[in-house]
């Protein structure tokens, strides 16, 4: 009989694999069916041995071997133990016996780690112990393909247990796989360790190469240690979802640390292991593949900590023991470019897990190296960047630069003077490859000598590209701001010579104006060095942190002890002596003289000439030195620096002076260069910013001739204008008496414009872009005076320009260029205006946008354009906007007095926006996604009542937005995830349970899509949902019509459990749906099981009685009565009926 | 401060000329330019340098205003671009003649009838709507001497 069983399936697999010209379809289909029967043959061990042994087919091989094990799984309680052992015997003699395919190797050797660890709940690991011993006589004395294939099995058995929140090993509950993976542990995982170990060993000393069979050996070999090196050693502290987490990360490419307990001390702490390591690791590392496991073995190793070196003393041999090896490794070897990531990891981690005092203590070849490998990474990644393909050089170089950065901030690790020669060196390094010959290196490292030196196709902003590795650097550099304070110095000094003379000849006409050649690289040189300044004068922080002088440059510079007089006269430049000249001050006189020499040049007709990078570097530099130099606390400064920048000081006042017209000249001259005027205009905002009640920029008369100028019509393009605006109102708010309406007068003649533009009858195309950029501005001014939250003036000129938008869509409605700032305009102001808590201010608000969505719906309600991807554009901007309109004033309203007006807003603006969201708009994922997502802020502020309401507008909401919830929809991620989430809060706010029965049905509907969804995210968000309205339904009744509809649910929530259709992590929240149904209807649950067990008894009568068992447990003990106690035991009961119901029905 | 020069307006409809300058970099997206001769709506601006330390290059991309077709230019920032004078104006549709030409009136309530009802869709359902007897709204886009029928509304919902 078996013989024909072997002949059909063999015959059905040749149908599968055939070509599909040959074979129907048909016939494919009854292949496929022989095979689904068999996958669901009952005690099968006999037919798949044959078969085994028989069948020369890879797929019936294939299929025997996957259905033994799930069979395995299926039917574990009935075998025998006999039975049980005598299958293990027999797979592993097949395995030794017989050369299988990988695939099927593979399988195998998986059942047999299954079987191991069902079989060690009972027997405490015994027969583990055994196989163990069994595979390590085969490793040390059998022929190698055998000793390949015990390795195998061990690691398969590791995996096995290695997993336990997401194991695949279906039948246990996870408490049991935990406490399985701890006794593993506990028992056999060191012994592992110790005895592959040993093997090691001995491969290593017998000295030969590692070639063909014996490099795969040794490659598994390493695979095994690196896997316990690996191992995620839990705590049972920990709950599960957390250790979840862990195991996640076991399963990640970066390795959690090793962490491991007391009695691993006699093993990890043998002073010759971690030599053994390094000795492997010089002996596999020409051959890829076996340098990566044993890098990592040493990686791992850099990172022991937990109890296992809980004393300081212990940890401390440990380390002087590692870095020796270690050491003694750098000192043999020269590092092939892929192992520079783990050189560098390794360093990392050691800084990272052992004290800064006990890695002081290291050797000084620890430091030399450290330093060495830096700069060898600098060079590599500097190269890296111009061929542009991998990153290995870059990574390595981020982690050595951690590990650096570490260092120079950890105050009890290294002393300074021994910092101060390798902080030179990498920063030496690091200058020389970004600099041109002859005083650096750049353009020449390229292999074939004619690379290109300047990268032209960078399409990020330099300044943030680089700004990470700077920063390192930066700090790098203030551990010895003498020697590189000087450098930076020399440097500028000579190029800013060097550009003058350049410019002077060309303005003279001595020199052809052209660019490139020579003036090209000293731009280049100079957007370097003035990087490489900015980070070492300074940090660059990021917006809200408070900025200081870093306290090396402060110290430095008291250290100096210079004479301020001369350092003043230096800085204003009226002497060119640096005698005694503060150094700080004068790298700053150094900078502002090459802004200067770049203003004037602008302003002789140069602009054509000079480099926007340049300039934009300039003005990044005066930015970032500004923020923390200019006016902050005096504790901070030195006294040089006090009297210069502090509080007050004459020199504040000049340097803001210089710093504002060099930012206006470039805005004059270099306005269309877009990288060039966006920094100065962020230069412009900080100094507007920082100073408040006495912002020295406000009283500059070259910032206020700004305003003047921008009022004539600056030319600026649109957004660049909005910027300016913005820095004019912060500096307003600030600024006080006669020059605050000076500054105020740049909105004034906005308004002015304004007014001028819709009391003309001219209507062109010139009017309207003056009229769009006019609407920008404005937003600027928004930005500027929220920024900084006043509301008076500035307030009511706002105010007045709000006030005619409705009029201004109401005449250029046809106008999408106009229409559409004027929507943003109001969008931005709603996002920060609303915080006014005047009423009046308010209420006037509120009204103007009421009047805005009404005069909008008149010209655009059933509107049919005739070319369709620009209508749909155009109607998707404006929709975006209004709803950020609708959006904030939800916000804003809530928590405030007025929620009645405020909800009334927004209903009506809902009411009219509606409608004109329609399908094909839907379509749209991004505006889709913006619908939900107010629907949802609109409830979170919880406004969803008042528009309730005012007149039903969410219900309207939601039965438009329900029927796009369909399959296709939900292959958006973050659309159904919004959608699901959507609904969830509505059901908290209480609101479904209010809709008409036919709505509720295509809520009802909606969940059933919502459940068959393969995302996690929202089958658990289905399953919250309908708890929550199970929970409202049952005090309805189970006859009430709501209630059917929503017990129609349960069938499909308990198959889809049953049958692992709902992803895992959703399974508590499901058990909890099922929890709460029933408390709607206690007779629900016995009803569904009496249905499931009907239907089994029919197709499988054999497993009847378990199923019926395992309905049992669920129900045990439990009352459906919704309360926590019993909540909580059915949730236990649910979690030991999965596990048992899933071992034996489970068919894949 | 405060002397705000009066801005000079052109009307566009004086025929003079069917466009105007303006430097490259003032640009807008969603404004209007001249891209190979045709009145185009700027849909994407970006910007590129030539060479790292050189000046900016501003690309454009635009769509006929008339037809749909993409059209696509490059320009320093510096330099000027033409562009188009563009009207949009609304008339009530009164009737359409048996040889598809239809007659509008404008607000002053002069009338015109030199406009054919427009191709595919929309001109679909104008003629429908206008058989069902629906009050029609109907917006004519007209630049650089060409002139169409680009939108309709139904005319219900104005003058209550």
């Amino acid at each position: 009989m078996e013989n024909s069983a072997v002949n059909t399936l063999e015959a059905a697999a040749q149908v599968l694999m055939a070509p599909p010209n040959l074979v129907s379809s048909e016939q494919r289909h009854q292949a496929e069916s022989v095979f689904l029967e068999f996958r669901s043959t009952k005690n099968p061990y006999q037919l798949c041995r044959e078969i085994l042994e028989k069948s020369s087919s890879d797929y019936v091989l294939f299929e025997a071997a996957s259905l033994i094990k799930t069979a395995l799984i299926r039917e574990w309680n009935l075998l025998s133990a006999d039975d049980i052992t005598s299958l293990r015997e027999y797979l592993l003699s097949y395995l030794l016996r017989k050369e299988a395919p990988p695939f099927l190797k593979e399988k195998l050797l998986q059942t047999i780690a299954v079987i191991i660890k069902r079989g060690s709940i009972n027997d405490g690991g015994r027969e583990r112990k055994a196989l163990l011993e069994e595979l390590e006589k085969i490793i040390l004395s059998s022929p190698i393909s055998q000793q390949k294939l015990a390795c195998s099995l061990i690691l398969a058995i590791m995996q096995e247990y290695a997993i336990t929140v997401k194991s695949a090993d279906v039948g246990l509950i996870w408490e049991v796989h935990f406490r399985l993976k701890k006794s593993f542990e506990a028992l056999d995982l060191k012994r592992i360790f110790r005895f592959t170990v040993s093997i090691l060993e001995q491969i290593v000393r017998s000295g030969h190469h590692p070639e063909g069979e014996q490099a795969l050996l040794t490659k598994q070999l390493l695979t095994i240690v690196e896997t316990v090196l690996c191992w995620s050693h839990v705590s049972p502290l920990l709950s599960k979802r957390l250790i979840g987490a862990f195991e996640a990360i076991y399963e990640s490419d970066t390795a959690p640390a090793l962490r491991l307990s007391i009695n691993w001390r006699d093993t990890i702490l043998q002073p010759e292991l971690i030599a053994l390591f390094f000795e492997i690791h010089m002996y596999v590392r020409a051959t890829p593949q076996l340098a990566s496991p044993s890098l990592t073995c040493l990686v791992q190793l850099a990172s022991l900590s937990g109890i296992v070196v809980f004393a300081s003393n212990l940890k401390q041999q440990y380390l002087e023991n590692y870095v020796n090896s270690f050491m003694n490794m750098l000192a043999f070897i020269q590092p092939l470019e892929r192992e520079m990531l783990g050189i560098s990891d390794i360093y990392r981690r050691l800084v990272q897990f052992f004290t800064p005092a006990m890695i002081a203590a290291m050797p000084p070849a620890f430091l030399q190296n450290l330093t060495s490998y830096t700069c060898h990474c600098i060079r590599g990644s500097i190269i890296e960047e111009g061929v542009n393909e991998d990153t290995v050089w870059r990574e390595s170089l981020n982690k050595f630069l951690h590990t650096w950065c570490s260092i120079v901030h950890d105050t009890d690790g290294f002393s300074n003077e021994r910092l101060v020669s390798p902080c030179i060196e990498i920063f030496m390094t690091y200058l020389q490859c970004r600099l041109a010959p002859p005083d650096g290196t750049r353009g020449t490292e390229s292999s074939d000598g004619c690379g290109d030196d300047i990268k032209d196709d960078v399409e990020d902003d330099e300044r943030q590209l680089h700004s990470n590795v700077l920063l390192t650097i930066g700090a790098i550099a203030r551990k010895a701001p003498a020697h590189c304070c000087h450098v930076l110095y020399n440097l500028l000094t000579d190029r800013s010579k060097r550009l003058e003379s350049q410019l002077q000849l060309m303005h003279m006409g001595k020199l052809q104006i052209v660019t490139g050649g020579e003036l090209v690289t000293l731009f280049e040189d100079l957007h370097w060095i003035l990087m490489i300044t900015g980070h070492f004068l300074a940090v660059d922080c990021t917006e809200g942190e408070t900025v200081m002088i870093p306290s090396e440059i402060v110290q430095y510079s008291m250290s100096q002890n210079a004479n301020i007089d001369a350092s003043l006269r230096y800085l204003v430049g009226e002497s060119n002596s640096t005698e005694n000249v503060d150094p700080i001050l004068k790298l700053v006189g150094e900078i502002l003289r090459i802004s200067t020499w770049e203003c004037a040049a602008l302003e002789a007709g140069l602009a054509s000439v000079f480099s926007p990078e340049l300039s934009a570097t300039l003005s990044w530099l005066l930015k970032i030195w500004a923020n923390s130099y200019l006016v902050p606390q005096p504790s901070q400064y030195s006294e040089v620096l006090e009297v210069a920048f502090g509080r007050g000081s004459r020199g504040v006042a000049w340097v803001v002076g210089l710093v504002a017209r060099r930012a206006a000249a470039t805005l004059r001259h270099l306005s269309t260069q877009p990288t060039a005027a966006k920094h100065a205009l962020m230069l412009l905002a900080t100094l507007a910013h920082s100073h408040h009640k006495e912002s020295p920029l406000a009283s500059c008369e070259e910032f206020l001739a700004l305003v003047a100028w921008e009022a004539a019509g600056s030319n600026l393009p649109g957004e660049l204008r909005r910027e300016l605006h913005r820095a004019f109102a912060i500096a307003a708010t600030f600024a006080e008496g006669d020059v605050r309406n000076r500054l105020l007068g740049s909105t004034v003649a906005l308004q002015d414009k304004l007014m001028n533009i819709i009391n003309t009858e001219v209507d062109t195309e010139p009017v309207r872009t003056l009229l769009a950029d006019t609407l920008d501005c404005f937003i600027g001014v928004t930005e500027g005076v929220l920024e900084v939250g006043t509301m008076d003036e500035q307030f009511i000129m706002l105010m007045g320009a709000l006030d005619k938008i409705p009029a201004i869509i109401f005449r250029y409605h046809n106008y999408p260029g106009v229409v559409l700032p004027s929507l943003n305009l109001l969008a931005k102001s709603a996002k920060r205006m609303l915080h006014s808590v005047q009423p009046q201010n308010v209420n006037k608000f509120l009204e103007v946008c009421n009047t805005t969505f009404e005069v909008y719906m008149r010209w655009n309600s059933g509107k049919i354009s005739s070319i369709p991807q620009d209508a749909e554009e155009e109607a998707y901007e404006d929709i975006c906007a209004l709803m950020e309109v609708i959006s904030s004033v939800s916000r804003c309203g809530a928590g405030c007095g007025a929620e009645g007006a405020w909800g009334g807003a927004c209903a009506r603006g809902l009411r009219l926006l509606l409608p004109l969201i329609t399908p094909p708009l839907l379509a749209l994922p991004t505006l889709a996604l913006r619908a939900y997502r107010m629907l949802r802020d609109l409830d979170h502020a919880d406004q969803v009542q008042y528009i309730w309401r005012g007149g039903g507008a969410c219900a309207r909401g939601l039965r438009l937005l329900l029927p796009l919830i369909t399959p296709p929809l939900l292959a958006l991620p973050t659309l159904a995830l919004r959608a699901y989430r959507m609904l969830r809060d509505l059901d908290h706010a209480d609101q479904l349970t209010n809709l008409p029965l036919e709505d509720f049905n295509m809520v009802i509907t909606a969940l059933r899509v919502g459940l068959t969804a393969v995302s996690c995210d929202v089958s658990t968000l289905c399953c919250d949902t309908i708890v929550g309205l199970a929970n409202k339904v049952r005090i309805l009744g189970d006859d009430n019509p709501y209630a059917i509809s929503l017990l129609s649910l349960a069938e499909l929530l308990l198959m889809l459990i049953i049958k692992m259709e709902i992803p895992p992590d959703s399974i508590p929240a499901a058990g909890a749906a099922i929890y709460a149904l029933t408390c709607v209807k206690p007779a629900l649950l016995e009803g569904l099981a009496r249905q499931l067990i009907e239907a089994f008894a029919v197709n499988d009568p054999a497993n009847v009685p378990r199923l019926e068992e395992a309905f049992g447990v669920l129900t045990n003990g439990v009352l459906f009565d919704g309360l926590r106690t019993h909540k909580l035991r059915f949730q236990d009961n649910f979690d030991k009926f999965l596990a048992s119901v899933h071992g034996f029905l489970i068919v894949k | 401060m405060g002397d705000i020069e009066d801005t000079h307006f052109e009307t566009g409809d004086s025929g003079a000329s069917a466009t105007f300058p303006m430097q490259c970099s003032a640009l807008r997206k969603n404004g209007f330019v001249m891209l190979k001769g045709r009145p185009c709506k700027i849909v994407e601006m970006s910007t590129s340098k030539t060479g790292k330390h050189g000046h900016a290059k501003v690309h454009l991309v635009g769509i006929d205003i008339f037809n749909g077709k993409k059209y696509e230019d490059i320009c320093p920032s510096t330099h000027n671009m033409d562009v188009p004078h563009v009207k949009r104006e609304d008339y009530q549709l009164t009737d359409i003649s048996d040889d598809g030409y239809l007659t509008l009136m404008a607000d002053n309530g002069d009338l015109r009838e030199d406009l054919k009802i427009p191709d595919g869709d929309l001109g679909i359902q104008l003629r429908s709507d206008f058989d069902s007897g629906k009050e029609l709204l109907c917006t004519v886009l007209k630049s650089c001497g060409e002139e169409c029928v680009i939108a309709v509304k139904a005319n219900t919902a104005l003058d209550k």
